[in-house]
């Protein structure tokens, strides 16, 4: 009797690693080749059309009198459902939970703002850097999703026809320094900054002027089931931006007018947002095979 | 310098103009005649055929059609030959294993049609051109888009094999360009042109 439980015991046991050895190898499947970009992408969710995985390499934020150069790469990635009548896509974020990846950026000039001339020689560029863009002085701006990752709206007609907001994005901006503390935003869940970002051109309030986009160029994959553009630029230079909120920690009361005045206006027309990217879009039901193929 | 030196070289000043002037007029654009026979169309005539070869490639996607007919009605005008493209017919239309070609048209027709010359060579200019593909499959991003090819195209004619032949050096030429998804693509088509009218069965030709 005893025997014959702990057979019993062992055979459960057994039963018990064996579908954990199973699981394992259903949550091992992956995506080889160019479908490989895609591994965040919810692709598993019935609702999901396709996949987006959009890489800003550059371009710039320009909030008010600030102007923050994109240095650092941003991925933007998850999946978006079929479009409605009008064209918008509901977005489905990514399965990590890394919708908008975080990339501080350098903000010129540091918390001072003390950014030198061109015309400066390179010596007194470098200390200026030194002292007012260091660990202590200098400031970081990383922009971060304002709202839950099914507020983003993709147009792909928008997009593809260089009319109208291909990608709406509901952003706030993480100011950071150690004077500023941990929650010093442009922009909150909210009150967030909207950006309505086309690749064709802009029509926004003085003093701006209208700027164009482009969807850049673009070839297919895999036979067709996968859109890559490069050279894609996206921009808005009509959006607004609320005042600094949270800066300072308890003297916010004091700080976030400082910050405020250091940004100057940013009410429709005085900021822009220009995207350089590469995108990649895929039928969601090709990446589910690729991912089924290869288990 | 006497008067006849100063006649003469006025002459022959006069003379190397006029050549410069044939020479640019030809490089840029002289207009040719439809001919049959050799003889220049009077009236119009009906121009009816289907590619021998046709394809349309967005890089990566090639969307080939079949049966890719076309009917065109031609007439001279001052000398000058001109014509209409009135229907485009476009069946079996295929583009890759993953992605169909669920429906495709030609739009905004008539497409106007006028011949020119450059660099010696011949060729038919179609202008407002304008096709649309509905892409399919569950595989292929363009699935349920619907893609828009809009433009002009330029082909050369080959008297010889009563042929025009459209491709990326022949649009080029002609300073013409389709574009789909905002961009240019690329066109590859070799098609007849015989008459069924009047003139059928009579050679046509361009000059």
């Amino acid at each position: 009797m005893h025997e014959h439980r702990t057979r019993a015991v062992l055979t459960a046991l057994l039963a018990v690693a064996v579908a954990a050895l199973g699981l394992a190898g259903g949550a091992s499947a992956k995506l080889v080749g160019n479908y490989t970009r895609f591994a965040q992408c919810p692709y598993k969710n019935p609702e999901v059309a396709r996949c987006l995985y959009s890489t800003t390499n550059s371009g710039e934020v320009v909030l008010g009198k600030k102007t923050v150069p994109i240095e650092k790469a941003v991925v933007l990635q998850g999946g978006y459902a079929e479009s409605d009548a009008k064209g918008n896509s509901k977005f489905i974020g990514a399965t990590n939970g890394i919708t908008l990846s975080k990339a501080a950026q350098n903000v010129p000039g540091g918390l001072l703002g003390i950014v030198p001339e061109a015309s400066q020689p390179p010596l007194v560029k470098a200390l200026i850097k030194f002292f007012f863009e260091n660990k202590l002085t200098g400031l970081t701006s990383t922009l971060e999703l304002a709202k839950s990752a099914s507020d983003i709206v993709v147009n792909e007609e928008a997009l593809g026809g260089e009319l109208g907001p291909g990608l709406t994005l509901p952003v706030k901006v993480h100011l950071e320094n150690p004077f500023l503390g941990k929650s010093c935003f442009v922009g909150s869940s909210s009150s967030p900054i909207t950006w309505e970002l086309t690749s064709g051109t802009t029509s926004p309030p003085g003093p701006n002027k209208p700027i164009t986009g482009t969807l850049g160029e673009i070839q297919f994959l895999e036979g067709g089931s996968i859109l890559e553009t490069k050279g894609t630029k996206i921009v808005d230079n009509a959006w607004s931006a609320p005042g600094a909120s949270g800066c300072g920690g308890i003297l916010a009361f004091l700080v976030n007018p400082i910050i405020n005045s250091q940004l100057g206006t940013t009410t429709k027309g005085n900021n822009t947002a220009i995207l350089n990217n590469t995108i990649f879009i895929a039928a969601a039901p090709a990446v589910k095979s690729n991912d089924e193929e290869n288990p | 310098m006497n008067r006849k030196a100063i006649s003469t070289s006025l002459g022959a000043a006069l003379a190397a103009l006029a050549i410069l002037s044939a020479v640019f007029a030809a490089s840029a654009g002289a207009a040719p005649a439809w001919k049959f026979e050799g003889k220049s169309l009077e009236g119009t005539e009906t121009v009816l055929g289907a590619a021998i070869d046709s394809s349309m490639t967005i890089p990566g996607l090639t969307t080939k059609c079949e049966d890719f007919l076309y009917k065109l009605t031609i007439k001279n005008e001052a000398g000058t030959g001109k014509g209409e493209v009135t229907e485009v017919p476009l069946f079996n239309c295929t583009a890759s294993e993953v992605c169909t070609v669920k429906a495709i048209a030609a739009e905004a027709l008539p497409w106007p049609a006028k011949l020119t010359t450059v660099s010696t060579s011949n060729y038919i200019v179609i202008e407002g051109v304008k096709v649309s593909i509905l892409y399919a499959g569950t595989k292929c991003v363009l699935g349920g888009t619907k893609v828009v090819v809009t433009g002009s195209a330029g082909g050369l004619i080959d008297n010889p094999t009563e042929t025009a032949t459209f491709n990326a050096t022949t649009l080029t030429a002609t300073g013409t360009s389709l574009k789909a998804l905002g961009q240019k693509i690329e066109w590859n088509g070799l098609f007849p042109t015989e008459a069924f009218e009047w003139h059928r069965e009579q050679a046509l030709s361009v000059s």
